[in-house]
C-alpha cells in the first residue's frame, strides 16, 4: 500500500473500479444517482421555498403587519411537498445504491471461490489460509464499500454547483463568498482524507496483527502453558495490542483537526454572508428573503458535501483491497483436464508412474525419477523414513498436485487427460488432516455425490464408524463441522474414511489416514477392507507393520526415490528397509543383549 | 454465571477501567461549547434579521461588523472545543480498551484447559477481540454521537425555550413523538439487523469452508456443489442486507419529512401567533433553522442505542471471560522444587471435567527419581489426562499429586515450567523459524545451543536436509511440515531446558519406527538419572521402560515391567500381543 496516494490517481484508477461495477449493474447504479440528483434538486428547492415564504409570509405578516390572508395554507404545502421529494429522493438513492454495491460485492464472492476453485493445489499451498480468507471476505467486503456512498456523492457534487448557482442568481458576491466557503471546505476535507487514509490503513493493518497474535497464541495455548510463557505471551501480545492503540490515537489526532476546521468554515462562512448580506439588503440589491435562502441552504449542504472527501477516501480502500481481489483472480495456475471420462468397470485400476520428478516451490527436488506400476486390484503400503516424500507421491497419484516432470497413468492414461468432473469417481484420496463440513453426518460421507442411505451406513461400517455415530446425539443426522458435535480424532478420521469408501472409487489411496485411530481399530478396518468386495486398488502410506502386513506389495521410498518395490518378505534383504521394519525387534534384541551383559 | 447483564450494566462496566474515567468531566465540558458551533447559527440569524434587516431605521454596518467579528471568534473557539473533547473521548476509547483486550487476553491464558477446549480458544479470542473493537469503536464514535446529540439537543431546547415558549413545545412535543416512533421503528430495523447477521455470517461459513476444505473439495470433484453452496449463502446475505437497508432508508427519509413537516407547522403557527406573542421575523426563522439541530441528534441517539445494545451484547461476552475465575493460578509464595531428583507420588487421585462422570479414579502410584515409566491404554483410558495432571496443566478434583514431595499445585510456575517438561501429541509451533520455535521456552539460548540440541537428540541430519536448516519458516502452525517433522522440533524445544522430569505424551506417534527408536535412546542416554513418564503409543516404548502403568477406563489396571506383565496375562498382555501381531514380520 503506497503511503502517497493523490487524489489524481485515487480519481483515474476510482474510474476504472466504477465503470467496472458499474457496468455489471447499469440499473441499479442509474436509479441510485437519479434518486440522489432529486435529493440535491430538493435541497435547493427547500431553500429556495423558505427564501419566498421569508419573503410572502413572514416579513409581511411579522414586520409589516399585514393580514395573512391565507398564505400559509401554500407555504405549507409548498414545504410539505418539497420535504416528501427529499425523502422519496433519499428511498430511490438508497436502493439502487445497496442493489449496487451488495450485488457487485456477491458477485465478487462467488467469483473470487469459483477461481479458487480450479486453481492448482500447489499454489494453494503456497498461500496463508487466513490471508485467502481475509481476501474473500474483508476485502471483498471493502472492495465494494465505496459503491454505497458514490450516488450521494455523485448528488453531492451536483448539490454544491447548483447551490453556488443558484446563489450567483442571486446575487454574485454572496456567490463568490459562498463558492470560497464550500470549494474551501471540500478541498481541506478531500486534502483531509488524504492525509489520514494511510493512518486508516496502518490501524487495519495492526487491527490485523493484534489478532493474529491473539489467535496463534490462543491456538498454541496448551504449548504456552507447558512452556511456562504465559507472561512473555501476554507480553508480545500488550505490545500489539498498544501499537494498534498508539495508531489510533494518532489518527482520531489527524482526523479531529479536519473534522473540526471542515465544520467551522460553514460556519464561518454564514457569519460572512450575513454581515455582506446586511450590506447588500441595505443596498436594496437582494431581499431578506435570499439572504436566509442562503444561510438556510449553507446550513443544508455543510453534511453532504463531507460525502464527496469520504468518498475519495473509501475509494482508496476499496482500490486497495479490489486490487488483493483482483491478484488472487488474477492468478492463472488453473488445473487443466482433458476429456477422458471416467471408466464404467467395476475394477480396480492399474496405477503407474514414470519419469515422476517433484518439488514444493524453488526447493530441492522432494522425489526424483519416481518409476513404479501397480496392478488392478492390489493393495500397496508405501513405506519410508520420516520426511522421505511418501506423502507426496501419493498426493500426485491423486491428481492433487501435478509432477515436474514425467507421467502419472492411470490404466494407461495420463491423469492429466481425465475430464475434470471423471478423476474424483475413479481415485478417493484420504489424507491425514480431515476436514469436516458444517453438515450431517450422511451429508459429510456423501458428499459431492448421490448415495442412499444404505450405501453410506455400508460405507460408515466399512470405515469402523457406524457404531459411533449410531451413539451421536442424532445418529447420522447429527451436524458435523466447526458449530457442530465435537468428534475426536479418530472418529474425524473414520468419517473421512467413509467418505472416500461411499464413492467406491478404483482406486483408493490412504495417506496416514488413520493416524490417530487405535492400532487395533486400524488393523480391523484395513483387514476389512482387504475382505470386502471393494473394486478398488489400494495405496496406502504406512507407518505401522501392521498395515503393511496387510499388503500384497511394499513400495519402499527413501530420499524421494523408490529404494525398493516387491513384497514385504524380499525386501527385508533391503538393508534401509530392514533397518526400518525391524528398529523395534532390534531395539528390543539389544536391549536384552546389553540386559545379559549387565547380568 | 449468573444472569444476563442488562445493557446499561454491561457498558457501565466501561466506566470501571480507570484510563476510561480520567479526565471524562472536561471531555464532556468540551463537547458541550463545541455544540454551541450549531446552535449558534439560528441566534445570529435571528440577531441579523430583527436587529440589522428588518429594524426600523435600517442597519448599523459598523455594529454588525464587529458582532460578526466576535461571532467569528467564538466558532473558532467551540471548533477548537470541538476537537478536542472528539480527539479525547476517542483517544480514551482507545486506551481503555487497549487495557481490557490485554486483561482478557491475559486471562484466557491463565485458566486451564477446563473451561475453554484449546482448539475453541482461538477462535474466541478472536471473537473477544473483535468485539472489543466494536466496543471500542462505538465509545469513540456512538459515544461522540451520543454526547454531542445531548448537548445539542439540550441547548436547541434552552435557546427555543428562551425565544417563545408556545413554539418551542410544539418542536418539542413533534420531536418527543417522532422520537419514540423512532424507537419502536429500531426495534424493528434491530431484528432485521439480527437476520443479517446471522446471514452474513453463514455466507462467511460457507466461504470459510469452501477456502479451508478446498483440498477436500477438489479431491472429491464436489466444485459445482461447494459453488453452488457459496453462491446461496452469499444471496441470502444479500436478500437480507438489501431488505434491511432499504428499510433502513425510511428512517433517514422520515426524518427529512418529519423536519418538512415540522418546519411547515412552526412557520404556520409561528405567523398565526404573530407578534403579539413575541413572534418576530428573526425569532421565527431561527425556529425554522433550530428544527433542523433537532432532528438529526434524535436519529443520531435512536441509532446509538442501537449499537449500544451491539455493544452491550459484545461487553457481555469481555466480563464473561473476565469472571471466569482463574482456576489454575500460580500459587502465590510458591515453592520450589528441590535441587534433588525428582520423584512423583499420586494418591487418590481423581478427575473429572465439570459436565460428565469421572475420566481418572482413584489412581494412586510412586514413581522414583531417575525412574522411566511408559503409561499405556487404549483411548479415551485417561493416560493424558494423568499426565496433564502431573504437570499440572489441570488440576485434580480430589487426591493429591507431588513432585520432589511438594503439592504440585504449590510449585512456582516459574520452577514447575523449567524443571518440568511435558510435549504434547500435537507440539504447536508458531509461525517463524525452527529456530525461533525452539528457543521458545528458552528465549536466551543462542543458535549454537539449538543446533546442539538437535545434535544431542541425533537430528543434525534432519535439519541439515531442510531448505534454509534451522532458519527454514515452518508456516501457520508448523503447516509447511509434516506431522512427524513438526513433533521433532517440539522434542528438541522441549530437551532445551534440559528437564528433571520429562513427560512424553505420544510425542513421537507419526515419526518413523528406525526415527523413534533412535530418538528414544538418545534420550535414554541424555537424561539418565532422570525421571521420564511416557504416554506410549508403540509398546516398543514400554518394553524398553522401567517400568509400566496400564489404565483402562479411567482406573490404573496395572503396573510392573515389561516382563511381569506379560506373565499377568491381563490387559496389557491383550495388547501386547495385539501390537505384536502388527509388528511381528510375516
Amino acid at each position: 500500500m503506497s503511503e502517497q496516494v493523490s487524489v489524481r490517481q485515487i480519481a483515474r484508477d476510482g474510474a476504472g473500479l466504477m465503470s467496472r461495477f458499474v457496468r455489471a449493474h447499469p440499473i441499479a447504479f442509474a436509479i441510485g444517482v437519479f434518486g440522489a440528483a432529486n435529493f440535491a434538486a430538493a435541497i435547493v428547492a427547500s431553500a429556495v421555498v423558505v427564501g419566498r415564504v421569508t419573503d410572502e409570509l413572514i416579513v409581511p405578516v411579522l414586520t409589516d403587519g399585514e393580514d395573512v390572508n391565507g398564505r400559509i395554507t401554500g407555504a405549507v404545502l409548498a414545504l410539505l411537498g418539497i420535504s416528501l421529494w427529499k425523502g422519496i429522493g433519499i428511498v430511490v438513492r438508497r436502493t439502487g445504491a445497496t442493489w449496487m454495491s451488495g450485488r457487485n460485492q456477491a458477485d465478487l464472492r462467488t467469483q473470487l471461490v469459483d477461481h479458487l476453485l480450479t486453481l492448482e493445489l500447489s499454489w494453494f499451498r503456497r498461500q496463508s489460509t487466513g490471508d485467502l480468507l481475509a481476501v474473500s471476505d474483508s476485502d471483498a467486503n471493502r472492495a465494494t464499500s465505496v459503491l454505497g456512498p458514490f450516488p450521494f456523492a455523485t448528488g453531492a457534487v451536483l448539490l454544491l454547483f447548483g447551490s453556488i448557482g443558484i446563489i450567483a442568481f442571486i446575487d454574485i458576491p454572496l456567490a463568490l463568498v459562498s463558492m470560497v466557503g464550500l470549494v474551501g471546505k471540500v478541498v481541506i476535507d478531500v486534502y483531509g482524507a488524504k492525509r489520514i487514509f494511510p493512518g486508516f490503513a496502518e490501524v487495519q493493518q495492526r487491527q490485523g496483527r493484534a489478532s493474529a497474535v491473539a489467535h496463534e497464541s490462543m491456538d498454541g495455548a496448551l504449548t504456552v502453558k507447558a512452556l511456562g510463557r504465559e507472561q512473555e505471551e501476554t507480553e508480545r501480545f500488550t505490545r500489539a495490542s498498544e501499537d494498534l492503540r498508539d495508531q489510533l490515537i494518532h489518527v482520531a489526532r489527524q482526523f479531529t483537526f479536519y473534522d473540526a476546521v471542515q465544520d467551522t468554515i460553514p460556519a464561518l462562512t454564514t457569519v460572512l454572508i450575513l454581515i455582506i448580506g446586511v450590506v447588500r439588503v441595505d443596498a436594496g440589491v437582494v431581499t431578506a428573503g435570499d439572504l436566509v435562502a442562503i444561510t438556510y441552504l449553507l446550513s443544508l449542504i455543510a453534511f453532504p458535501l463531507r460525502l464527496i472527501g469520504f468518498v475519495l477516501w473509501e475509494m482508496s480502500g476499496s482500490l486497495a483491497a479490489l486490487g488483493r481481489v483482483d491478484r488472487v483472480l488474477e492468478i492463472t495456475e488453473e488445473v487443466t483436464y482433458g476429456e477422458a471420462l471416467a471408466s464404467t468397470e467395476a475394477t480396480g485400476a492399474r496405477v503407474e508412474s514414470t519419469g515422476v520428478s517433484f518439488s514444493y516451490e524453488s526447493g530441492d527436488l522432494v522425489l526424483e525419477d519416481v518409476q513404479f506400476d501397480i496392478p488392478a486390484g492390489k493393495t500397496v503400503a508405501v513405506v519410508g523414513p520420516t520426511g522421505s516424500g511418501k506423502s507426496t507421491l501419493v498426493t500426485l497419484l491423486a491428481r492433487l498436485w501435478d509432477p515436474d516432470t514425467g507421467v502419472v497413468h492411470l490404466d494407461g492414461r495420463d491423469l492429466r487427460d481425465f475430464a475434470r468432473s471423471a478423476l474424483p469417481g475413479e481415485v478417493a484420496f484420504v489424507g491425514q488432516d480431515v476436514f469436516l463440513f458444517d453438515d450431517t453426518v450422511t451429508g459429510n460421507i456423501a458428499f459431492g455425490i448421490n448415495a442412499l442411505q444404505d450405501e453410506v451406513e455400508a460405507a460408515a461400517r466399512l470405515a469402523g464408524a457406524h457404531q459411533f455415530i449410531l451413539e451421536l446425539p442424532e445418529g447420522y443426522d447429527t451436524q458435523l463441522g466447526e458449530r457442530g458435535t465435537t468428534l475426536s480424532g479418530g472418529q474425524r478420521q473414520r468419517i473421512a474414511l467413509a467418505r472416500a469408501l461411499a464413492r467406491k472409487p478404483r482406486l483408493l489411496i490412504l495417506d496416514d489416514a488413520t493416524s490417530a485411530v487405535d492400532p487395533s481399530v486400524e488393523s480391523e478396518i484395513l483387514a476389512g477392507l482387504k475382505r470386502s468386495e471393494l473394486p478398488s486398488t489400494v495405496i496406502v502410506v504406512a507407518y505401522r507393520q501392521s498395515s503393511i502386513a496387510l499388503a500384497d506389495e511394499v513400495v519402499f521410498v527413501e530420499h524421494g526415490r523408490i529404494a525398493a518395490h516387491g513384497t514385504h518378505k524380499g525386501l527385508l534383504s533391503h538393508p534401509g528397509y530392514a533397518r526400518l521394519l525391524q528398529a523395534y525387534e532390534r531395539d528390543a534384541a539389544e536391549r536384552s543383549a546389553a540386559e545379559a551383559a549387565d547380568g | 454465571m449468573g444472569e444476563a447483564l442488562t445493557t446499561r450494566k454491561a457498558l457501565g462496566r466501561l466506566l470501571t477501567i480507570p484510563s476510561v474515567r480520567k479526565g471524562l468531566w472536561l471531555t464532556l465540558v468540551l463537547a458541550f461549547l463545541g455544540t454551541a458551533l450549531n446552535v449558534a447559527i439560528p441566534i445570529i440569524v435571528q440577531q441579523t434579521v430583527d436587529n440589522e434587516i428588518v429594524a426600523t431605521g435600517g442597519p448599523d454596518i459598523s455594529g454588525t461588523l464587529v458582532q460578526g467579528v466576535i461571532a467569528m471568534v467564538f466558532m473558532v473557539a467551540a471548533g477548537f472545543a470541538r476537537r478536542y473533547s472528539t480527539l479525547r473521548l476517542q483517544a480514551t476509547a482507545a486506551r481503555g480498551l487497549s487495557d481490557l483486550r490485554v486483561q482478557v487476553f491475559g486471562h484466557l491464558h491463565r485458566m486451564s484447559a477446563l473451561h475453554v477446549q484449546s482448539e475453541r480458544r482461538g477462535s474466541l479470542v478472536a471473537r473477544v477481540t473483535s468485539d472489543i473493537y466494536r466496543i471500542q469503536e462505538f465509545m469513540g464514535w456512538g459515544g461522540m454521537g451520543m454526547v454531542i446529540g445531548i448537548s445539542q439537543l439540550t441547548l436547541t431546547v434552552i435557546a427555543m425555550l428562551i425565544y417563545q415558549w408556545q413554539l418551542a413545545l410544539l418542536v418539542v412535543g413533534g420531536v418527543t413523538t417522532y422520537g419514540a416512533a423512532l424507537f419502536w421503528f429500531q426495534r424493528i430495523l434491530g431484528r432485521a439487523h439480527d437476520r443479517v447477521r446471522e446471514r452474513v455470517a453463514d455466507s462467511m461459513s460457507a466461504l470459510g469452508e469452501s477456502i479451508t476444505g478446498l483440498p477436500v473439495v477438489r479431491a472429491y470433484g464436489a466444485e459445482l456443489i461447494t459453488s453452488r453452496r457459496v453462491r446461496a449463502a452469499v444471496d441470502r446475505q444479500f436478500d437480507a442486507e438489501f431488505r434491511t437497508y432499504t428499510l433502513g432508508s425510511a428512517l433517514f427519509s422520515s426524518a427529512e419529512i418529519f423536519a418538512g413537516s415540522l418546519t411547515a407547522g412552526v412557520i404556520g403557527v409561528g405567523v398565526l401567533l404573530g407578534t403579539g406573542n413575541g413572534v418576530t421575523t428573526g425569532t421565527l426563522l431561527a425556529f425554522v433553522f433550530l428544527v433542523n439541530l433537532l432532528v438529526q441528534p434524535v436519529q443520531t441517539l435512536v441509532e446509538t442505542l442501537d449499537s449500544a445494545q451491539a455493544a452491550a451484547s459484545g461487553m457481555r461476552r469481555v466480563i464473561g471471560v473476565l469472571d471466569t475465575p482463574v482456576d489454575l493460578a500460580d500459587p502465590p509464595n510458591g515453592r520450589s522444587l528441590p535441587d534433588s531428583d525428582l520423584d512423583v507420588s499420586v494418591s487418590g487421585l481423581r478427575f473429572h471435567y465439570p459436565t460428565g462422570g469421572d475420566v481418572l479414579t482413584d489412581v494412586n502410584v510412586d514413581i522414583p527419581a531417575g525412574s522411566r515409566v511408559a503409561v499405556v491404554g487404549e483411548t479415551g483410558s485417561g493416560k493424558t489426562t494423568f499426565a496433564k495432571l502431573v504437570v499440572r496443566l489441570l488440576d485434580a478434583t480430589d487426591g493429591s499429586i507431588r513432585i520432589g514431595g511438594v503439592p504440585v499445585d504449590e510449585i512456582s510456575f516459574a520452577s514447575l515450567r523449567t524443571r518440568v517438561a511435558y510435549v504434547p501429541q500435537e507440539g504447536f509451533l508458531f509461525d517463524t523459524t525452527v529456530a525461533e520455535n525452539v528457543r521458545y521456552g528458552r528465549p536466551i539460548v543462542a543458535d549454537a545451543g539449538i543446533a546442539m540440541a538437535f545434535a544431542d537428540l541425533g537430528l543434525r541430519q534432519w535439519v541439515d536436509s531442510l531448505p534454509k536448516g534451522l532458519d527454514t519458516q515452518v508456516g501457520e502452525r508448523g503447516a509447511q511440515l509434516s506431522a512427524g517433522e513438526r513433533q521433532l522440533v517440539a522434542l528438541t524445544r522441549a530437551w532445551l531446558s534440559q528437564p528433571d522430569l520429562l513427560v512424553l505424551d505420544e510425542a513421537t506417534s507419526a515419526v518413523d519406527p528406525a526415527l523413534e527408536v533412535s530418538l528414544r535412546r538418545a534420550i535414554d542416554r541424555l537424561i539418565a538419572g532422570r525421571t521420564s513418564i511416557t504416554i506410549a503409543h508403540r509398546l516398543s516404548t514400554a518394553e524398553a521402560s522401567d517400568f509400566v502403568l496400564v489404565f483402562d477406563e479411567g482406573r490404573l489396571v496395572e503396573r510392573g515391567t515389561h516382563q511381569e506383565l506379560l506373565a499377568m496375562n491381563g490387559v496389557y498382555a491383550a495388547m501386547h500381543a495385539d501390537w505384536a501381531a502388527g509388528t511381528s514380520v510375516l
